[in-house]
C-alpha cells in the first residue's frame, strides 16, 4: 500500500467558540489538516510505504511506534533504517525528517496487529501537542470484515460486532498561539485548557463523523452498540498526558496493551476495568459490553418514579433521557425540555474521571467526554461502529 | 435482604490541621430521621458521606433528598446519586442529570440498587460534577460477597466469592484532593476556572494529617468522621480498599509492608479463565475514577508510616507534616478486640 501525507497548518474549533492554530496531517491534497491525523487501517504482513510532504515552517518526521524494521527515504537519499538525527552530538530528530517544502518516505511491513499511534519525531513536545499525531490500527492477517471480524486473530478472544476509537489530547491555546506567531514556546508554562477526543471537545464529541461544520475535525467519538454486543473500544493516549477513562454503564474487559494481546502462553491475562488509566502514547483494546438488568414494562423496575415535573429533567434545557426506565420506549417530559433521545436508546457518559478535563476552559460540560449510547435491538444497521470513516484511510 | 437508606444533600464545612475551615457540599444521613425532622440535618453534610454497606444480591433502596444548602440559599443546584461502577446500569438510576433526572431543592428520589459483583465501589452527585465532587458529594461503597452469608463460612469475612480472600480488618483509605480557592470562590457566590485547579490538602477519608491518626468520630471533626489509622493485631490479614476520587494519581506506600492486590475497580484479580493474577506491590498507584482491594499481613507490633510517595502530598497549604499520611499501629497478638465495622 502506498500512502501519501500532507503536513500543513489548519485550525480547528472549540465548541465555545475559540479557533485554534493547529499542525495537521492530511490525505488529501489540497485538503484541510487534521487533528488527529488520518486513522491508518493496515494488515499484518502487507507493506505499507507512507509518503510525507511537508507545508509546514520547520522540519517534520513521522515515528511509527510499535512496528519493526521500520526505512525511511530522505530527500535525495536512499532507503535505509530509521534512525534518529544529530547535529553537533545533540539530537535534532528522532527520525530522518522533511525538511520544510520537502518530502521524506517510510515503509515497513506491520508485524502483529493491534492499535497503535503514529506521530511526529521532530520538535515532539511542540508539534505532537500541535495535532501531528493519529491512530494506526492494524488488522490480523485473517481478519475479514464480514466472517472474521477480530482485534487480534481468530482464538484470540477478540471477536467484536461494532468497533471504535478514542484517541486523548490536550490543548494549551497560549502554546498555539505561539506557534501560529512564530514566538517560541515555554514548556514550563504549558498548562492545557481543552481536552479532547479524536480532536474534539464535548459536546462536539458526539456529532457524526464528517460533519460539514468540523472540516479539520473529522472523527466521531460517540458510541453506539445494542444489548449484549462486543464493542471494541481501542483507546489511544494521543498527546502527551495520562488519563484515566470511565465508561459508564458497565465494566470493559482489557484485551491488549499497547498492541500485546494480554496472554502469557494459554494464560490468559485480560480483566475487566470501570477506569483505564490510558498512559502519554499508551493503547488499550477493551471489549464492552452492556446486557442490561431485564427491566421492561412486563418485568417493571421496583420504584416508583414521581411525577417528573416535579424533579429536575433537563435543567440546561435539554436532555438525552427518554423519559421512562425502559429501552425503546419514550415518555413524557416536562414542557419545554428539548430531547435528543432519538428511540428510547439508553445515554451513558464515558469521560476522564480527572473531572476538571469536563469542562472547556473551565466551563462544564465540556471537554474529554463523550456518550455510549445502547440501542433497541435491530435499530442499529451494519454501518454503525466501523472505522475508516472520517477520511480514514 | 433489603435496606431502606435516606440521604440529605446538603453542606456544611471541614476543618483541616492548620485551623482553616472550609465550605462543603455532601450528604448527610437521614436515615430512620422522623419526616419533620429532616430539615434540621441541613448544613450537617459529611467528608465523606455516610458508607453505604451491602451484600450481593441485597435489594437496596437507597432514597436521596435535597435538602437544600443554608450556606448558599441562592444556589438551587440539583443532586443526584451516582453508583459508580455498578454493573449493567440502566440511566434512571445511574443518577447523570444530562441523561435521566436530578433533585431540585426540596424533592426526593429512590434508587434502587440490586448489587451482583462484590467489591469497593464509590458513589457521588454527578451534577455538574467538576464542583460537586471536589465540594465534597462522594462516598463509599462496600459490597460484600454472598460466600459470607454461607453457613460454612458463618463469621468470617471474605473479599470475593472466595475462600482464598479471607481478612481479618477492614479499611477503607479514600483519597481526594481539596483546592481551598474552589471551597472560597463557591462560598462566595465566585465563578472558578477548573483549568486553575490546585489542591494544597490532600485527604485520606476527608481528613488530613495528623487528623488522619484520630479516632473515628472526634467531636473536633464532627463533620469529617472518618478516621483514617489502620490498627490490627500482629498476624491479622488486613484488607485495604483503596479509592480515589480526587483528579490527580496517587502513589500509596507502606514502609515495611507489601501489598498483596487482590481486586481492581469491584473484580476479583482473575483473568478470563479464572487465572490467579494477584500480585505483591510495594506501591498502590491508582488513578481518579478507580477502586484497588489490596491485603496486607500485619507484621511485629510497632508503627508503620503509610503515605503517599508522592512526597509534595505530605503538606498542609505547603507545611510538612500533613496531607496523605497516616500510621498503621500493629498491637501485639489479642491486643484488640475484632472488628465491629469497616475502619473500627
Amino acid at each position: 500500500m502506498d500512502l501519501h501525507l500532507w503536513a500543513k497548518a489548519g485550525f480547528i474549533t472549540t465548541p465555545d467558540g475559540n479557533s485554534i492554530h493547529v499542525w495537521g496531517l492530511t490525505d488529501q491534497a489540497g485538503g484541510p489538516a487534521r487533528v488527529p491525523a488520518p486513522l491508518l487501517i493496515l494488515r499484518q504482513g502487507e507493506a505499507v510505504t507512507v509518503n510525507l510532504t511537508n507545508l509546514l515552517p520547520e522540519p517534520v518526521s513521522l515515528l511509527f511506534p510499535g512496528q519493526q524494521g521500520v526505512e525511511a527515504l530522505p530527500e535525495g537519499g536512499a532507503w535505509e533504517p530509521v534512525r534518529p538525527q544529530h547535529e553537533g552530538g545533540l539530537l535534532t530528530s528522532l527520525a530522518q525528517a522533511a525538511p520544510p517544502g520537502g518530502s521524506v518516505s517510510y515503509r515497513f511491513t506491520p508485524q502483529r496487529p493491534g492499535t497503535f499511534l503514529y506521530e511526529s519525531g521532530s520538535n515532539p513536545p511542540v508539534q505532537v501537542p500541535m495535532g501531528l499525531a493519529g491512530a494506526v490500527v492494524i488488522r490480523p492477517a485473517d481478519y475479514d470484515p464480514v466472517s472474521n471480524r477480530t482485534a487480534y486473530g481468530a482464538g484470540t478472544g477478540t471477536e467484536y460486532d461494532r468497533e471504535y476509537l478514542l484517541m486523548t489530547g490536550e490543548i494549551d491555546p497560549d502554546m498555539h498561539l505561539a506557534v501560529q506567531e512564530g514566538r517560541p514556546v515555554d514548556f514550563a508554562a504549558y498548562r492545557p485548557r481543552y481536552w479532547t477526543l479524536n480532536g474534539r471537545c464535548a459536546p462536539d464529541t458526539m456529532l457524526p463523523d464528517d460533519v460539514a461544520v468540523l472540516p479539520s475535525q473529522p472523527y466521531g467519538a460517540m458510541i453506539m452498540a445494542e444489548p449484549g454486543e462486543r464493542v471494541l473500544i481501542r483507546y489511544v493516549g494521543g498527546s502527551t498526558a495520562n488519563h484515566p477513562l470511565h465508561p459508564h454503564g458497565n465494566h470493559a474487559r482489557l484485551v491488549a496493551v499497547d498492541g500485546h494481546l494480554l496472554r502469557n502462553g494459554t494464560a490468559d491475562l485480560s480483566h475487566k476495568r470501570f477506569t483505564v488509566l490510558v498512559g502519554a502514547g499508551q493503547t488499550y483494546d477493551s471489549l464492552f459490553d452492556w446486557t442490561g438488568l431485564g427491566y421492561t414494562p412486563s418485568n417493571p423496575i421496583p420504584t416508583v418514579i414521581p411525577n417528573v415535573r416535579n424533579l429536575a429533567v433537563g435543567d440546561a434545557g435539554w436532555t438525552m433521557w427518554s423519559g421512562t426506565a425502559y429501552l425503546g420506549q419514550k415518555g413524557d417530559l416536562p414542557i419545554g425540555v428539548v430531547s435528543y433521545n432519538e428511540m428510547g436508546e439508553y445515554h451513558f457518559m464515558l469521560h476522564s474521571h480527572e473531572e476538571p478535563q469536563l469542562t472547556n476552559w473551565g466551563e462544564f460540560p465540556g471537554g474529554l467526554m463523550t456518550m455510549l449510547a445502547i440501542f433497541p435491538p435491530g435499530s442499529l444497521g451494519p454501518e454503525v461502529g466501523r472505522l475508516g470513516h472520517g477520511g480514514g484511510m | 435482604m433489603r435496606h431502606d437508606v435516606r440521604y440529605g444533600a446538603t453542606d456544611g464545612s471541614v476543618q483541616m490541621p492548620d485551623g482553616t475551615r472550609h465550605y462543603t457540599f455532601g450528604f448527610a444521613d437521614l436515615t430512620g430521621v422522623p419526616e419533620n425532622r429532616i430539615f434540621s440535618r441541613r448544613g450537617e453534610a459529611t467528608l465523606l458521606g455516610p458508607l453505604l454497606e451491602v451484600t450481593e444480591g441485597d435489594d437496596l433502596y437507597l432514597t436521596m433528598t435535597n435538602i437544600g444548602l443554608p450556606g448558599r440559599p441562592d444556589l438551587d443546584d440539583s443532586h443526584t446519586i451516582h453508583f459508580h461502577g455498578f454493573p449493567n446500569q440502566i440511566p434512571l438510576y445511574d443518577g447523570v442529570p444530562e441523561l435521566s433526572l436530578s433533585v431540585p431543592v426540596g424533592r426526593d428520589f429512590t434508587y434502587y440498587f440490586k448489587p451482583r459483583d462484590p467489591g469497593t465501589y464509590m458513589y457521588h452527585c454527578h451534577f455538574e460534577p467538576v464542583e460537586h465532587i471536589q465540594m465534597g458529594m462522594i462516598g463509599p461503597v462496600i459490597v460484600r460477597p454472598a460466600l459470607e452469608r454461607d453457613p460454612a463460612y458463618a463469621g468470617r469475612r471474605f473479599v470475593y466469592n472466595d475462600p482464598a480472600a479471607e481478612f481479618d480488618r477492614e479499611f477503607f483509605v479514600f483519597l481526594t484532593e481539596l483546592d481551598p480557592d474552589v471551597h472560597a470562590n463557591i462560598e462566595g457566590v465566585q465563578e472558578f476556572d477548573w483549568t486553575e485547579y490546585r489542591p494544597q490538602y490532600y485527604l485520606i477519608n476527608g481528613r488530613a494529617y495528623p487528623d488522619t491518626i484520630r479516632r473515628n468520630g472526634v467531636p473536633a471533626l464532627r463533620q469529617q468522621p472518618y478516621s483514617a489509622r489502620i490498627r490490627a493485631n500482629a498476624g491479622d490479614r488486613v484488607l485495604l480498599r483503596f479509592v480515589n476520587l480526587g483528579f490527580e494519581q496517587h502513589a500509596m506506600q507502606i514502609l515495611g509492608i507489601p501489598f498483596r492486590v487482590v481486586g481492581l475497580d469491584a473484580q476479583a484479580v482473575r483473568g478470563a479463565g479464572g487465572e490467579d493474577l494477584t500480585h505483591l506491590r510495594d506501591i498502590v498507584y491508582i488513578g481518579a475514577g478507580q477502586t484497588v482491594d489490596a491485603l496486607v499481613d500485619a507484621p511485629a507490633p510497632g508503627s508503620y508510616p503509610f503515605f503517599n510517595r508522592g512526597y509534595h502530598k505530605l503538606a498542609n497549604a505547603g507545611q510538612w507534616p500533613g496531607g496523605m499520611l497516616t500510621e498503621v499501629r500493629v498491637y501485639p497478638p489479642g491486643g484488640l478486640d475484632p472488628q465491629a465495622h469497616p475502619n473500627g
